[in-house]
């Protein structure tokens, strides 16, 4: 027996009466959205402390901002977001100085907020300013050459111009990421005391834009309700009035509940789910490989014995790719294994590195290492990250162990990995991440490059760091080619991280509902969803 | 000793349970000491081409993920949980013995302090304690054992405390002080064997307990390294499997967790027919 | 009153114990909240260097201690990063949650223990007895994360009698007023009958889970209570006597033998309310449980210490009620007269 069939109308009002007196009776099933995802946002802000990955889901449908990437449509029909395409959203047009540094923003004359009252050019140059105003933003704000509020400049009450010092290629990108978002800023300045002057702690709680979406109720921990905006002028209504978003901690209940027809989207699938799932055919799942996402192997390349370039290639030899592709990702997922080895394949970068298991040849360049007899070594990756990292690691101590490497397993509560890599502690671990932008510089920039911890493999070639700047502000598109074909050889002969795949983004949805669209910060877009 | 062995004769002959109970005990036993050189495959080695497969002849109890046999790893699992559950009983005896013995030995200044202690420690909730302290002291198999000794101490020293003090005052204790015997020896030789056997009793209820604590913390991702096998790790790996029909990689182990539990507790309650035949019915 | 009082006063010591504790062991976790929480890939040293000192976390421990505990004086238990919440606002939204779940388990285990219990003491020995034994310990050696996870494949997924395993309420509900926070008892406050039935259907099988798990301690306490009492003087004169058995066993060794009882009831409440992490985790059950786990898996520090004063504070509260209805039902003990 099967309990409920959301599909049917009739179950929607029959069903034991309750529901009639819930969403207002008017609504039908086709209009509204139930989306269930593991976690929710801890704040409406963008900005600041902790913010985790669900509050963009929030944040980038309750609000506008000045500009979008645009849209392309993969071969299976699923819609992606086109990094090199920049269009207008608040801004209905804008326009770049032919210098290349100034960049002229023309706001829609008949957008409104939320309340009704007009965008103009001194909420966003508040919003902007505010960017600026708390560290995070102004670290990531830095990578587009905006540093000072004095760039932001109010020409009339609908244009509003950002110029820099020197062309920079990742300033649009920017102004279309998460963090730029438009506030209303008279509400937003009424919350501001001395001590908070840009609203964080009000702004946490509450949301003052012009999105799509309305915030209509929020329990925090549990569920989350939108209504459509219905004066929303930055683009097309949105398919859906209303939007019921819940928080689940548990898997299992997310992909019973999608496959007993209760919600219409399941967000972050785990692999082998997804393909069950998509085997069992009663609901569609899209697997859109992540854009700049990518998992990895990384190896501390500052201290021994992985500061020698050939047992970190002995260790890339050695590992059993196919197996931990298979086994652990259920091939959900685009493989960076394998492919050209040692020089550039195209200037697109994560690309394969080149490496295919071979335990012959890692087992001479361990012997040339001067590791004839191996070494000991611990592997750790994140608690939340065990349903792929525990069977890696497994199959990586298996693999090594017979080349003479023996791998103790470190599984660590997420807060502690984080503080022992910035540390640079770790010898031998597994770990994830994703930069927003595409551009190839932009990713070496983040992860194999100056201090922090996200140059994972502490990489430091004079040669690639010396690249590195010097694509920063490179205009000409066929130095910038030869330089970054240049830095990808490198990374693939020194291998400091040994990339594994770009793992798929599994949503699990309803058959009837159309319109999904990959982000590049792997969310939700609302706007686009509708029920065929 | 005769004497001894009929008495446990007759008790076993009239508690059938308790002599199921001993010998589901052997059984669990003989898998943790003869275990890993009797299982038909090794429980580490991965196959992924014989990944997940349902229970078969090959596979008693199926693969799981990454092929590994879930029947031997079922099996030598039972070393590591029944010697972390053994570990952690006898930590938290040996030192919550001594303790509350000398508590109510000694009385004053160091009862009232350790008193104090106690009531903190049992004001904390157990199990978010013990996870806080595995977190705190890094995943491994000695932190679990920590935890899990400390969250059970207060009931050793509660104890000890409570039978030293209704002893210390008896006849047989005022004579070997007045022969001349220190303190030490008063409590070494006079007290703690005399309250031995209720803190016996104690750790063999708190042996399932302590089984439970451990698959639970497994569980939630803390403690116990992969590969070892271990019951509550590999319930938590073949939680995410159940949805899809693949009950078996969870279902095996969690059978054998609630054997083990079962058979301790049971046999904590035999035990306690035993040694305190007043509670005997 | 006097006894109130100075039983009052001593909780005190206790419950700093707990605080201080509960502090100790938050700054233990390896591991730094300012790396943690500066999450995204751009930020550097500078970010980090801001948020350790919004956190607070710049100062020395003990300053940090004692701006905690001028805090906790003002009521203020801190805030979240993980929810983005007041630490107390969490707490008084989930607790209900958790408390709801625990005393429904809780009075399910005691309907089963007690008559159980009383079964198996007037029969010792018979297969009653045995079954009892059998059952309770049963329970206890179900670890909640197995039997959770069988009863949801069972009654969800095989057989589809039990509503979805997600949370207290139908998801498409409009909860009723929060007046107590306990969903059964505010929908029937709200007249609202056909809600109270959808929030039982949800909570059946986690108390259950649970109650299966609370039923040895307190089967047993009843039944060794009870033979107790039943061997005792009084009940043979009253059965020479000639009274009638159901009266015997249910006005005289029933209420005699609850003493024990009682303590055994307030040890397993405070350690269940305690220990549901578990079962709120397979559940997904909107507790105090999960919260506490993904705060101190996340170095949220205030949450954690928060949790664990919340637990202490009901802890020494269940024992003092304990103590009192110990006056109640034993005027011999005669507390309200020293």
């Amino acid at each position: 027996m099967r309990r409920r069939d959301f599909g049917a109308v009739a179950a929607t009002l029959g069903m034991s009466g309750l529901l009639p007196a819930r969403w207002a009776q008017a609504q039908t099933r086709a209009e509204s959205l139930r989306v269930l995802s593991e976690a929710g946002p801890n704040s409406f802000d963008p900005i600041g402390i902790g913010v985790n990955r669900n509050a963009i889901q929030l944040h980038w449908n309750a609000y506008d901002r000045l500009l979008r990437f645009g849209t392309q449509t993969r071969p299976d029909g699923t819609l992606y977001f086109d990094y090199y395409t920049i269009e207008g959203e608040l801004a209905e047009r804008f326009e770049v100085s032919d210098d290349k540094t100034a960049i002229t923003l023309h706001l829609r004359r008949d957008a409104t907020f939320h309340d009704g009252s007009p965008v103009t050019a001194e909420d966003v140059k508040w919003s902007l300013d505010r960017v600026l105003g708390i560290a995070s933003g102004r670290a990531q704000f830095s990578t587009g050459s905006m540093t000072s509020p004095d760039q932001f400049v109010v020409v009339d009450a609908h244009t509003v111009r950002v110029t820099t010092p020197r062309p920079d290629r990742f300033t649009l990108p920017n102004l279309a990421g998460t963090y730029p978002v438009i506030f209303n800023a008279k509400v937003a300045k009424a919350h501001a005391t001395a001590a908070d002057p840009w609203a964080t702690e009000w702004l946490k709680t509450n949301v003052a834009g012009g999105g799509a979406f309305k915030l209509d109720n929020y329990v925090p921990g549990q569920s989350l309700t939108l209504s459509r905006f219905d004066n929303w002028k930055s683009g097309a209504l949105p398919g859906f009035r209303r939007v019921l978003w819940q928080m689940v901690p548990n898997a299992q209940s997310r992909r019973s509940s999608l496959e007993r027809g209760d919600a219409d989207i399941v967000q972050d699938l785990p692999p082998q789910d997804a393909v069950s799932i998509a085997q069992a055919g009663k609901v569609k799942v899209v697997g859109v490989p992540m854009a700049g996402a990518f998992q990895f192997i990384g190896m501390n390349s500052a201290k021994p014995p992985f500061d020698n370039v050939k047992v970190r290639q002995a260790v890339a030899y050695a590992l059993p790719y196919q197996q931990m592709f298979e086994a652990a990702l259920f091939k959900r997922g685009q493989p960076l294994f394998g492919g050209k080895p040692g020089e550039a394949d195209g200037t697109a970068f994560p690309q394969p590195l080149g490496y295919s298991t071979d335990l012959e040849k890692a087992k001479a360049l361990l012997v040339e290492a001067g590791f004839a007899n191996g070494f000991d070594t611990t592997f750790s990756f994140e608690l939340s990250l065990a349903t792929v990292a525990e069977p890696v690691s497994l199959l990586v101590q298996e693999a090594l162990g017979k080349i003479g490497i023996r791998v103790t397993i470190d599984k660590v509560p997420g807060g502690q990995l984080g503080t022992r890599l910035e540390k640079k502690e770790v010898p031998f671990f597994f770990e994830g991440s994703a930069a927003y932008f595409a551009d190839p510089d932009y990713f070496f920039r983040i992860f194999y490059h100056g201090p922090t911890r996200w140059n994972f493999g502490s990489y430091n070639n004079p040669e690639f760091q010396a690249l590195v700047d010097k694509t920063r502000y490179e205009t000409d598109k066929a130095v910038y080619d030869a330089d970054v074909s240049r830095m990808i050889a490198l990374v693939k002969q020194d291998i400091p991280i040994i990339l594994l795949w770009q793992p798929a983004l599994d949503t699990g949805m309803q058959a009837s509902v159309e319109g999904y669209k990959y982000l590049f910060h792997r969310q939700l877009e609302l706007r686009t969803l509708k029920r065929g | 000793m005769r004497e001894k062995l009929a008495l446990l004769r007759y008790i076993l002959a009239g508690n059938p349970v308790t002599l199921l109970a001993l010998a589901m005990l052997v059984l669990l036993l003989g898998c943790a000491i003869l275990g890993p050189a009797l299982v038909p495959y090794d429980p580490i080695a991965t196959n992924t081409a014989s990944a997940l497969q349902p229970p078969s002849a090959t596979h008693w109890f199926g693969t799981d993920q990454l092929g590994r046999d879930v029947f031997s790893r079922v099996v030598v699992a039972a070393r590591l949980d029944l010697a972390i559950a053994f570990a952690a009983v006898l930590l938290s005896m040996a030192v919550g013995s001594v303790f509350g013995a000398a508590m109510g030995y000694f009385r004053g200044w160091l009862d009232t302090a350790g008193s104090r202690g106690t009531d903190v420690l049992m004001a904390f909730p157990l199990f978010v304690l013990a996870m806080a302290m595995v977190a705190a002291l890094g995943n491994s198999v000695s932190s679990v054992v920590y935890a899990t000794a400390v969250i059970n101490l207060p009931f050793y020293i509660r104890l000890a405390r409570a039978e030293t003090s209704i002893r210390r005052d008896m006849g047989y204790i005022e004579a070997a002080r007045v022969g001349g015997s220190g303190h030490a020896r008063i409590l070494r030789v006079f007290l703690l064997p005399n309250i031995l056997p209720a803190l016996v009793v104690q750790a063999s209820v708190n042996l399932g307990w302590a089984v439970l604590n451990t698959a639970g913390l497994s569980f939630i991702g803390l403690g116990v390294r992969a590969p070892t096998p271990e019951w509550g790790i590999m319930v938590a790996e073949g939680a995410q499997f159940i949805v899809s029909g693949r009950w078996w990689i969870a279902a095996f182990p969690g059978a054998a967790l609630m054997l083990a539990v079962f058979c301790f507790n049971l046999l904590g309650d035999g035990l306690r027919d035993i040694v305190d035949p007043r509670s005997r019915t | 009153m006097a006894f109130l009082l100075r039983r009052l006063a001593g909780v005190v010591p206790t419950l700093f114990g707990v605080v201080v504790a509960a502090f100790v062991l938050t700054r233990l976790l390896p591991g730094d909240p300012a790396v943690f929480f500066a999450n995204s890939v751009t930020a550097d040293a500078a970010t980090i260097a801001a948020v350790r000192q919004k956190l607070g976390l710049d100062l020395p421990l003990w300053q940090q201690f004692l701006v905690y505990a001028g805090q906790l004086l003002r009521g203020d238990l801190g805030q979240s990063v993980g929810t983005g919440q007041p630490v107390a606002t969490d707490l008084l939204r989930l607790l209900p949650a958790s408390a709801e779940l625990t005393l429904v388990a809780f009075a399910l285990a005691i309907l089963v223990a007690v008559p159980l219990g009383v079964a198996a003491a007037l029969r010792p020995g018979s297969v009653i007895d045995h079954a009892c034994r059998l059952l309770s310990t049963a329970g206890v050696s179900l670890p909640t994360f197995v039997s959770g996870l069988l009863l949801i494949y069972i009654f969800y997924y095989q057989l589809g009698t039990a509503p979805e395993p997600i949370g207290r309420i139908d998801p498409f509900a409009i909860p009723p007023p929060g007046i107590t926070g306990f969903l059964l008892i505010d929908t029937l406050l709200a007249g609202d009958t056909e809600g109270f039935a959808a929030a039982a259907r949800q909570i059946v099988l986690p108390a259950v889970t649970m109650a299966l798990f609370a039923l040895a301690p307190l089967a047993r306490m009843t039944r060794a209570s009870m033979l107790g009492v039943l061997g005792s003087e009084f009940i043979r004169t009253a059965r020479a006597n000639g009274l009638r058995r159901r009266k015997i066993i249910v006005s005289y060794a029933l209420r005699n033998a609850l003493l024990p009882i009682v303590t055994t009831l307030g040890m397993v409440f405070s350690n269940m309310l305690g220990a549901n992490v578990l079962v709120e985790r397979v559940f997904a059950w909107p507790g105090i449980g999960s919260y506490a786990l993904d705060s101190l898996i996340s170095l949220d520090y205030a949450p954690v210490q928060g949790f664990m004063l919340l637990m202490a504070t009901i802890f020494v509260l269940v024992n003092l009620v304990i103590d009192l209805l110990y006056a109640v039902i034993d005027p011999r003990t005669g507390l309200f007269h020293a």
